[in-house]
């Protein structure tokens, strides 16, 4: 369940930044001849729907029903008793609850007529919810359509940038205290929820896990607004092993490689020559994924090991390494990426390591 | 060594990586008692296999067979009518994590796209009816897989199959469940010795929160509303400032090893009011009658109904209708948001289903109130698994 902070703040996130997202879609949705777009979301996964209105699925389900024109209507399981709050947290007016959302989807649209509605990112909706509002919207073309809002939120805004600088920087402090000293695993992760949540952080998943000699990783994700920064980190002294400082200087070395255009393959290339130093039969993952995915770590997205970073994105770049014993440990940051180098936003030494050795180039 | 956006059960990693945990003789008895009571409600179905599948935001079937906490964004647990489970998971720390644990000692890391390994289990069994639990939420990409490894296969729903296995507890589950009341107990101290004048609801959330990571819990349920008797109900936390005289409630649940226990309570920045008293006096004899119905037997409606019939008797049975609140209590367990108590729920509680008797409303005596314990369905009544005190608390700030 998400917990923390939900806010709409014009401040922040203007109101003709929110008109314009929707605009966008609706743009894309006369292109392709759509009359009303559904965007589903779960509490694990309704990122599409908070981009669109600032609304927080905090738990259960929902469908965001975009006209061609005019403003959504959000649709959920939630209780009717949550509508106020939905309203004065998020740009929709129009809320209705019920039990089936393929009941409310059939009495909001009504007969078709011959109209078009479109399913997006209807690979990720639940088969049978599809299947049913297809079902009861007669006289409707129910089309399956791809990741409308996804494809927008790849790229944040220079507002999105903000906050997404402004929660990296809590991050990153919350985590480097959490890898300090601290008595055990759960104080670690007691650190980063007090640090992240009193911060205003939306949604925290901080995980701790023993690596071999000692060492702890952290694995720190956190929404702040409704952006997602990460970073991993290793914790202890390693009683004098080598391998988790070559761990943080291969993931400096893929940080300096991430730039416009670079793919998985760039960065496991940059981050190999520190990696030689593991143990024999050690795996090694590097990867990256845009903060857009995040909710779900990227899982749910096909991507490839020659897919291009892009200019402007958000991502979070991360080693893996699984260890002969069965044990694993990771390294992660957020990065900025631009056109011929990335700026690290949740340790920006590495940034400055990496501009030292390109020469001192800014790019981005 | 290494590889790019690429992640797959890596021949490199296997050895001790997939060596199974050895389990301990009470795990093992309660392994295979699950196995043998889903079994059996499988073949009173027709089943010849049962999927559990785990969303992020649903894992409690596949936890019920693995006993492992999950990261992975879509997770499976493969029961066959005969023969050993298997589990997969979108996130390769899962696969280890399950194996070493011991409950399933054959996992595999799938692509969500493309769940290769899934498909080859399911083709390999082929079963002719097979039950998934949380059918309803299985993503599209996820369905087509399944579905054309087993094409001739029929495929339903064992979502309600998984709610009724679990809805009794064992001896085992109430151990555990016992351990995350202590923790709940906790976190309901850290709340009110957080309350100050000037403190905005999400730092409250903070302190809590930090308070049973501390103690280990893996996550938490937690609504919260705070103000006067103009509070219509609880959500996420907002960036009101406390203020004295303010009644803050909350409904905090967290989740140790796996099983969730949720508490219920409100408490006055300060003094209470005279009104704030009254509330919590009505709302006690709500949650004192639901406890008086309480055995083996009786239906979740019978509960609901006990703790409406105060209501009723003051005058104040508008206020137990959905215009104003949700349920009266629920189930607890892998979930917890398992059965509703609600009027017109007729399942029936057995002996060692834990629920919550909560009766949170509004009333316009001091606004929404929120009291309730969690209980365990015993033959003698029910018994309340957690220490705190059921009392109107008041903050030490703010006086």
């Amino acid at each position: 369940m998400k917990r923390g902070l939900v806010v709409l703040d014009p401040a922040e996130i203007s109101g003709r930044e929110w008109q314009q997202r929707l605009a966008v879609l609706q743009r894309a949705m006369a292109a392709s001849r759509i009359d009303t777009a559904l965007v589903y979301g779960d509490v694990s996964r309704a990122d599409d729907i908070a981009y669109l209105t600032n609304l927080c699925v905090y738990w259960n389900e929902g469908i965001l029903a975009v006209p061609a024109q005019g403003d959504p209507v959000f649709l959920t399981k939630l209780s009717p008793r949550v509508h106020p709050w939905m309203r004065q947290v998020s740009t929709v007016t129009d809320l209705r609850s019920g039990p089936s959302l393929g009941k409310l989807v059939a009495d909001l649209l009504g007969p078709g007529n011959g109209r078009t509605a479109g399913i997006v990112d209807a690979d990720l909706w639940p088969a049978v919810l599809s299947e049913e509002i297809s079902a009861g919207l007669p006289g409707w073309e129910v089309r399956k359509l791809g990741g409308l809002v996804r494809e927008q939120r790849v790229t944040p805004s220079p507002a999105e940038l903000v906050l997404l600088r402004r929660g990296a920087g809590i991050l990153a402090a919350a985590a480097g205290k959490a890898a300090g000293e601290q008595p055990d695993a759960n104080a670690r992760i007691a650190v980063i929820e007090r640090e992240l949540r009193g911060a205003g952080f939306l949604d925290v998943v901080a995980r701790a896990a023993d690596a071999p000699d000692g060492i702890v990783t952290l694995r720190v994700s956190g929404q702040f607004r409704t952006g997602w920064l990460h970073a991993s980190r290793l914790a202890g002294d390693g009683n004098g092993t080598s391998w988790p400082d070559a761990m943080r200087q291969a993931i400096g070395g893929a940080v300096t490689a991430a730039s416009a255009g670079a793919c998985g393959e760039r960065l496991s290339e940059a981050a190999r020559p520190a990696l030689s130093v593991l143990p024999p039969g050690t795996a090694v993952d590097v990867r990256w994924v845009n903060q857009a995915d995040m909710a779900t770590s990227g899982e749910y997205q096909p991507y490839s090991p020659d897919l291009p970073m892009t200019q402007g994105s958000v991502a979070v770049i991360g080693i893996e390494a699984r260890f002969p014993d069965g044990a694993d440990a990771a390294v992660a940051e957020t990065v900025l990426i631009g056109t011929d180098r990335a700026e690290c936003l949740t340790d920006p030494m590495l940034t400055a390591i990496g501009t030292a050795a390109s020469g001192g180039r800014a790019g981005s | 060594m290494t590889t790019a956006n690429h992640r797959s059960d890596t021949p490199g990693s296997a050895g001790q990586h997939r060596t199974p945990g050895k389990l301990a003789p009470q795990d093992a008895s309660e392994a295979a008692s699950r196995h043998r009571r889903i079994r059996e409600a499988m073949a009173a179905q027709g089943l010849d296999g049962l999927l559990a599948f785990g969303p992020g935001w649903r894992r409690e079937n596949v936890r019920y067979l693995t006993d492992t906490a999950l990261a992975g964004s879509a997770a499976f647990a493969l029961l066959p009518a005969q023969g050993e489970p298997s589990a997969f998971s979108t996130r390769w720390q899962d696969t280890g994590s399950i194996i070493r644990h011991g409950w399933i000692t054959d996992a595999h890391f799938i692509d969500a796209r493309e769940p290769a390994a899934l498909a080859d289990r399911l083709r390999e069994m082929a079963p002719r009816r097979l039950g998934i639990a949380h059918y309803e939420l299985l993503p599209a990409v996820l369905m087509e897989s399944v579905s054309g490894a087993v094409p001739g296969a029929e495929v339903v729903s064992a979502t309600a199959l998984m709610d009724g296995v679990r809805l009794a507890k064992s001896d085992w589950e109430i151990d555990r469940m016992r351990r995350t009341a202590e923790v709940c107990a906790a976190g309901w101290q850290a709340f009110v010795g957080a309350l100050e004048p000037g403190l905005p609801e999400y730092g409250i959330v903070a302190a809590v929160e930090e308070e049973i990571k501390r103690l280990g819990a893996e996550d938490n349920f937690m609504l919260i509303a705070s103000g006067g008797d103009e509070v219509r109900g609880m959500t996420a936390p907002s960036p009101r400032s406390l203020e004295r005289g303010d009644m803050v409630r909350t409904e905090l649940t967290p989740q140790l090893d796996g099983y969730w226990l949720q508490l219920c309570r409100s408490a006055v920045v300060g003094k209470a009011s005279d009104a704030q008293r009254r509330s919590f006096d009505l709302f006690n004899e709500a949650v004192e009658a639901g406890m008086a119905a309480v055995r083996p037997g009786v239906t979740a409606h019978d509960v609901a109904a006990a703790e409406n019939d105060v209501f009723r008797r003051h005058g104040y049975g508008e206020y137990c209708t959905s215009q104003y609140t949700r349920v009266r209590g629920h189930g607890h367990g892998l979930h917890f948001d398992e059965t509703p108590v609600i009027e017109g729920n007729e399942t029936v509680l057995p002996e060692n289903a834990v629920l919550i008797i909560h009766p949170n409303t509004y009333t316009p005596i001091a606004g929404y109130h929120v009291l309730g314990d969690p209980v365990r369905v015993t033959k003698e009544g029910p018994e309340v698994l957690i220490s705190t005190e059921r009392r109107l608390f008041e903050s030490a700030e703010g006086t």
